[in-house]
């Protein structure tokens, strides 16, 4: 049986549950398709030991080898890679993490929310590199005033340009004493320190803060297990006129018709299906005149445990809550007046106080490892670096000449290395991070510089980017696309640039924007 | 519908209007005379390895034996925690190789391999009969500065992947966490996400 919706949205994440909640509750009538299941948090989560765990809470040998994250606790929450296969170059291994269920990655995103800053929204404008965003932060602020309290974020405005105020609640929180020594060590090498800033709540998602609300409308249909395999369009009108499914679990194929598509699939799952939806007017991918689909991916590089550092005063169990415990981070401060360094664009870090040091960095064994890590349990103080990986054309996914997935649909070939520019960021985040530590008093047990592979992260980006040149982007700055007017891009792939903020209430804000900009041609008959 | 009462169908939980909830209770009550078979019983269960031994299936003779050495070195007892043989380590060890990657038990089978050589040449013995101090010029480069790269050669690099599986198998195991018990040491205990269709 047909319905009839106003709007199709794929993907019920963060783009797709927000233009939900936005459409829905305008009385905009929706069809939610959602390639996974939707969860029973109570039918399909128990408190279990790890030892009684078919491997020990090892995880079942090979079955992630790109999803790191992955615990034998969680490993089912995450999307089956052998059904879900894609490639790379051999020499140049991209970690793809996905989770296939209702609320998408907003299931376990880490929930820091930083806005975008004009840094990142006019970067050419600064430093000459890529392409600036269509959209400013004057544009978005607005919109991210509304989606912070939705997320109940919290943190501290500072005032500071590269990392703009929200409409946050204040964490008023007492640092303890390490966090506080340490906050002085970086301010003397001009380093800027701040509370953390994240979405509260026992669940921040899409589920339990997006869905309910646009179903309580009554305007909002979801169906869960529908792989989407292609977007049609009418070759006539240039217009999306129907998107094509497949039930995940019997493979039955469905069709349902179109007036208005929001896509939010994720950033590389959207373009995959834009690049597997070809017809006589997209022959190369749906929307694809410009023929930059699927070009110009990037992500935040990340280098876990940068430094690990002991503060001495902790050692032997005498930390105590008054000298350890807590965090903080350190917005972008590089690059911010001009080229001061070997590279363009900067990095940030998280960092933390009071946990134990992994036993790997420690060089002993046996009773003396032991020992050691009774000696330093509660005393370690770390830094976690998140870096801009720039977007150039070469990093780019392509349609797989063979390889499918379990569906039969076509799979991507993903292509993304990092440069020197990433290299000589990440040296000098491993250099200034221990300085500032060993400012502090602490001793550095261990440094690095070397970063995860692209894509760990989880915060790919790009492939559909946005612009005002329709010759060099996909998207207009409303996440609409050039060549298609009723076909909308939601999710991450719209970026142009991601600086170093964890890219989720941006992805919120931009989709708030486009739904009422949706709305409004549509009401002035221009859609 | 409220937005606490959308999320608690979503999880799973009724939202029933209050008119139907005395009808599907007077059709869902047990009745006295229910009879016991339609009941639901909590059935206690007992995992394999409390009541049989497992059976080695990946580890030759002399690896296993050399493993267990190995074991006893990097994990020994410490503070009423208990060693990883006690934590049936070599034993966990010898089946989660059996299911590993090509690469993984490559790196074992010939680091293992590598331990008894070396042992033989150094103190011609099998490295299962060293004592600690024996063994400790083998295992020096587990006291070596730590590096981000995996260590190139294989008796480094596979001292290093052992290393952390032993203690991880340990800490992970039910001797551990029976030792854990009453104090403040986590035991281990987490929430897990069952299969979902």
């Amino acid at each position: 049986m047909t319905q009839d919706y106003d709007v199709v949205i794929i993907g019920s994440g963060a783009a797709g549950g927000m233009a939900a909640y936005t459409l829905c509750k305008a009385g905009v009538k929706c069809l939610m398709l959602e390639a996974g299941p939707m969860i029973d948090f109570q039918r399909h989560r128990t408190m279990k030991a790890v030892y009684d765990l078919p491997y020990r809470g090892f995880g079942e040998p090979g079955r992630f080898p790109h999803i790191t994250q992955a615990s034998e606790f969680d490993a089912n929450v995450w999307i089956d890679e052998k059904k879900n296969p894609y490639s790379y170059p051999e020499e140049d291994p991209f970690y793809w993490v996905r989770i296939r269920m209702m609320g998408g990655k907003t299931l376990r995103w880490g929930r820091a929310s930083w806005r975008l800053s004009n840094f990142e929204f006019k970067g050419k404008d600064h430093d000459g590199f890529g392409e600036n965003w269509p959209v400013t932060l004057e544009d978005l602020a607005p919109f991210y005033d509304r989606v912070e309290p939705l997320f109940r974020v919290s943190g501290r405005n500072e005032g500071w340009p590269q990392m703009p105020d929200g409409k946050i609640m204040a964490d008023e929180s007492r640092d303890s004493l390490s966090i506080q020594r340490f906050k002085a060590s970086a301010a003397k090498l001009g380093v800027p320190t701040t509370k953390p800033r994240r979405a509260t709540g026992t669940l921040a998602s899409s589920v339990n803060l997006l869905l309910p609300d646009a179903l309580a409308t009554g305007n909002l249909t979801i169906v869960p297990h529908a792989v989407v395999r292609e977007i049609g369009i009418d070759n006539g009108t240039g217009r999306v006129n129907a998107v094509h499914f497949v039930d995940r679990r019997n493979k039955r194929d469905y069709s349902v018709p179109v007036k208005m598509l929001m896509l939010g699939a994720s950033t590389l799952e959207s373009t995959r299906l834009l690049l597997n939806s070809r017809s006589r007017l997209f022959p190369n991918g749906l929307a694809n005149s410009s023929g930059v689909l699927g070009h110009y991916l990037f992500d935040q590089f990340y280098v876990k445990n940068t430094v690990v550092a002991v503060v001495p005063e902790a050692r032997g169990g005498k930390g105590g809550r008054t000298l350890m415990g807590g965090g903080g981070y350190i917005p972008r401060f590089r690059n911010l007046k001009g080229k001061e360094k070997n590279f363009i664009r900067g990095y940030a870090y998280d960092f933390g106080s009071g946990g134990s040091p992994s036993p790997e960095i420690l060089p002993a064994y046996g009773s003396d490892l032991l020992k050691m890590m009774d000696e330093l349990q509660g005393s370690t103080f770390s830094m976690t670096t998140m870096g801009e990986g720039l977007p150039r054309y070469e990093n780019k996914v392509s349609i797989h000449p063979t390889l499918k997935d379990a569906w039969g649909i076509p799979s991507l070939h993903i292509q993304q290395k990092y440069t020197d520019n990433e290299f000589n960021m990440a040296k000098d985040a491993m250099e200034t991070g221990a300085a500032a530590c060993e400012g502090a008093g602490f001793e550095v047990l261990a440094k690095h510089w070397e970063m995860v592979p692209p894509g760990e992260s989880i915060h790919e980006l790009g492939t559909c980017r946005m612009g005002a040149d329709p010759k060099k982007s996909v998207l207009n700055g409303w996440n609409q696309a050039h060549d298609v007017k009723n076909l909308f891009v939601l999710d991450g792939s719209s970026f142009v640039s991601g600086g170093v903020q964890n890219p989720t209430l941006t992805i919120l804000a931009l989709t708030v924007r486009a739904s009422e900009y949706m709305m409004e041609q549509k009401k002035k008959g221009q859609l | 519908m409220k937005r606490r009462t959308v999320f608690q169908s979503l999880v799973g939980v009724s939202a029933l209007t209050p008119a139907l909830v005395p009808a599907l209770q007077a059709q869902t009550a047990p009745s006295s005379t229910t009879p016991a078979a339609d009941d639901v019983f909590k059935i206690d269960l007992t995992s394999a390895d409390a009541v049989a031994t497992p059976e080695h299936s990946f580890f030759t003779a002399q690896q296993y034996a050399s493993l267990e050495r190995l074991c006893d070195l990097l994990m020994p007892a410490h503070n009423n925690r208990p060693s990883a043989k006690q934590a049936e380590v070599p034993q966990f060890l010898d089946f989660l190789l059996s299911a590993s990657p090509a690469g993984r038990q490559v790196l074992y089978s010939q680091g293992l391999d590598q331990l008894d050589i070396d042992a033989r040449r150094q103190q011609g013995k099998a490295f299962a009969a060293l004592s600690d101090a024996e063994a400790a010029s083998l295992l020096a480069p587990l006291r070596a500065a730590w590096n981000w790269a995996s260590p190139s050669q294989l008796l480094p690099r596979f001292l290093r992947e052992a290393k952390n599986d032993v203690l991880r198998a340990t800490s992970n195991s039910k001797a551990w966490a029976n030792a854990a018990a009453g104090s403040r040491r986590a035991t281990g205990v987490n929430t897990y996400w069952d299969v979902i269709e």
